[in-house]
């Protein structure tokens, strides 16, 4: 008997380190920065939805994000004349792709910068740690790194992106709208990841709340069925 | 039930005694704990991946040439099923959540048919037809990971095709088939996808001979005895399939828990490097199997050598065929084998701790954990040469 207890603690344990470690390893270096988003606030992703055209569209793509799911999506819910403003001479069922060629990026940078479509899973700690790179500019305290491309949240400090937002040496008084576009843009790509997602939440509700109902009636009748039959 | 048409049927296959003898009138023991569920419940996430995988491959592409920047054909099919196509995201998010779904439940499947000595004569070949059914499965499910193309599904594989390597002679060989060139590519793809699509077929196959060798030795039960009165048995039907469906309701219940609001589980049941668009130049940081094959993947990482890790990797799972005859109890159920019963517990933790350790990036005091449950794996198995020798096992009852 000793060792089932055993089995249940380590399994018990087991299943806490291994969402612990999931937690844990959300970033590299100091702890995350904690996003205040909302993926189901229009204001909020619209907002985000700014940030992300006029700062990080400069260099980086959201190609899964047609100019169409500008429209179609709820949460943004863009009218046909704001789309038609944003896409230019794109075709509306074109995905949100930067100007920056891949060589022009390359010979700038060094690197291409990502699609931003799937950043949010693709990183651990998600719109935390998308919030905690845009606000992790600071000084290299060795003072190697050039300014503007050290991140305290980045693997290895040193980011080829230099610091879309302006974060270093900002004004003390731009703090507070910083971080809100750094959390809006956040918000924006959390959305943008799983466009689904709301939709996916609120269907799930109902179908957890019949499967509850229907797991109490087959209990009652599975207790019905079986009261005739004798324990030994 | 004989209506006109399900006469002519039944007169030309017997299918009403087929029903009777296998379903309604089917006789199981009357003392089967829940742990009896999980047999069901495989069967039906089989049905529901077979059923979400064939719509899913309704829109899937298997190639990976790009796109535009590093996407590539097959991932954008993929995106295109979560964002574009009706339910996608559903069907989509099933199929990945039922694949950890589907060895939870055998897991526990199998690990109760070893609590309870379901392996035991007269139940060898079912047994042994099981173990089939789970290197088919693992099989599956890792050519299934390479198709979203992913840098997990590509470094994964990577990985894994590379052991066929370190075999002597036909390592080489082998690689090559298995990779179609040499390196992991689109024509690995493409032979994943149709070994993907071929696998769950054979499953079904063995499956059936599974539920055919169960119904010919019947079930066992937690007293590990053989019953034979009457009044120890009841039919099928409605008393198990009355509590079959509770039990599927139950799992329905955390298995859409997983699919509506958490479907990566944390990045246990898709990766978060699997949303990184295949990359040959750029290995990630950490590279692990998904948590079902990980106490394997430590049992490779335990040993130095390649080959030896590879080979002791292969043993892991073969020793499963020989576990009807390396056991000589005549006692069945663990609940009266006092030593056994301990050493089957230490296994379950042991298997954990295997699956954790091959789950964390490898650190030395990992690895020597790792070590030391790979070699209480194998010594269970060998230790149950000799335990019946002195086990002191307790009285059976007569009857239940």
């Amino acid at each position: 008997m000793k060792l089932k207890q055993l089995l249940i603690a380590v399994g018990t344990l087991a299943i806490v380190s291994f969402s612990q470690s999931a937690i844990a390893s959300e970033g590299h270096g100091p702890a995350l920065k904690h996003a205040e988003i909302d993926v189901t606030d229009q204001a909020q992703i619209r907002r985000g939805l700014t940030v992300f055209t006029d700062v990080c569209m400069g260099c980086h793509s959201a190609t899964y994000v047609t100019y169409k799911g500008l429209m179609d999506y709820p949460e943004i819910g863009l009218s046909r004349e704001e789309v038609d403003e944003l896409r230019g001479d794109s075709a509306i069922t074109d995905g949100m792709r930067t100007d920056l060629s891949p060589e022009d990026a390359e010979a700038s940078y060094g690197k291409v910068p990502p699609d931003l479509s799937l950043i949010v899973p693709a990183r651990r700690g998600g719109a935390n740690y998308v919030y905690s790179l845009m606000t992790g500019f600071v000084h290299d305290p060795d003072g190697k790194v050039p300014e503007g491309n050290y991140n305290e949240y980045f693997v290895g400090n040193r980011i080829a992106m230099p610091d879309p937002l302006a974060w270093l040496d900002h004004e003390p008084e731009d703090t507070a709208e910083l971080e809100r576009d750094a959390q809006d843009v956040s918000a924006f790509l959390a959305f943008i990841a799983d466009p689904h997602q709301n939709e996916r939440r609120a269907l799930g509700c109902w179908v957890m709340g019949f499967l509850l109902l229907l797991t109490l009636v087959l209990w009652r009748l599975k207790v019905e069925v079986w009261k005739d039959v004798k324990k030994h | 039930m004989k209506t006109k048409i399900f006469g002519w049927i039944d007169r030309r296959t017997g299918a009403a005694d087929i029903i009777k003898s296998q379903l309604t009138e089917y006789p199981a023991p009357k003392n089967l704990n829940y742990m009896w569920n999980f047999g069901s419940l495989a069967l039906l996430v089989l049905v529901l991946q077979i059923l979400t995988g064939i719509f899913l491959a309704m829109y899937y592409k298997p190639s990976a040439a790009f796109t535009y920047g590093a996407y590539t054909v097959a991932f954008d099919s993929v995106e295109r099923i979560m964002r574009d196509v009706n339910f996608g995201w559903l069907i989509r998010y099933m199929h990945a959540v039922g694949a950890s779904a589907f060895f939870v439940v055998v897991y526990m499947h199998i690990g109760r048919g070893l609590y309870y000595g379901s392996y035991k004569e007269p139940r060898e070949l079912l047994w042994i037809i099981g173990v089939v059914i789970l290197l088919i499965m693992q099989g599956a499910a890792f050519f299934g990971y390479l198709l979203p193309w992913g840098q997990m599904s590509f470094w994964g594989a990577t990985v894994i095709t590379n052991l066929f390597g370190a075999l002597p002679i036909i390592g080489e060989f082998l690689q090559e088939v298995l990779r179609g060139g040499f390196a992991v590519g689109d024509p690995t793809l493409n032979r994943f996808f149709s070994l993907h699509y071929l696998f769950p077929l054979l499953l079904v196959a063995i499956v059936g001979g599974h539920i055919h060798a169960l119904h010919v030795v019947h079930s066992n039960n937690p007293d590990g005895i053989d019953l034979t009165k009457d009044e120890e048995k009841i039919m099928f039907h409605p008393y198990y399939t009355v509590k079959d469906a509770f039990g599927v309701a139950v799992f329905l219940l955390f298995y859409c828990y997983f699919v509506f609001f958490n479907p990566q589980a944390w990045g246990y049941f898709i990766e978060v490097d699997n949303y990184v668009p295949a990359n040959n130049l750029s290995t990630p940081a950490h590279i692990a199997p998904v948590w079902y094959l990980t106490p394997w993947y430590t049992i490779l990482r335990s040993f130095e050598s390649k080959l030896l890790g590879v080979v002791m990797m292969g043993a892991s799972l073969a020793i499963l065929f020989a576990l009807p005859f390396l056991d000589r109890s005549k006692v069945r159920s663990a609940r009266y084998r006092p030593v056994f019963k301990q050493m089957v517990y230490l296994f379950f933790v042991t298997v954990i701790v295997l699956g954790y350790c091959g789950h964390s990036a490898p650190t030395a005091t990992l690895k020597l954990i790792g070590q030391i449950a790979t070699t209480y794996y194998f010594a269970f198995f060998l230790l149950l040469l000799v335990v019946p020798k002195f086990e002191k096992t307790k009285p059976v009852p007569e009857g239940i």
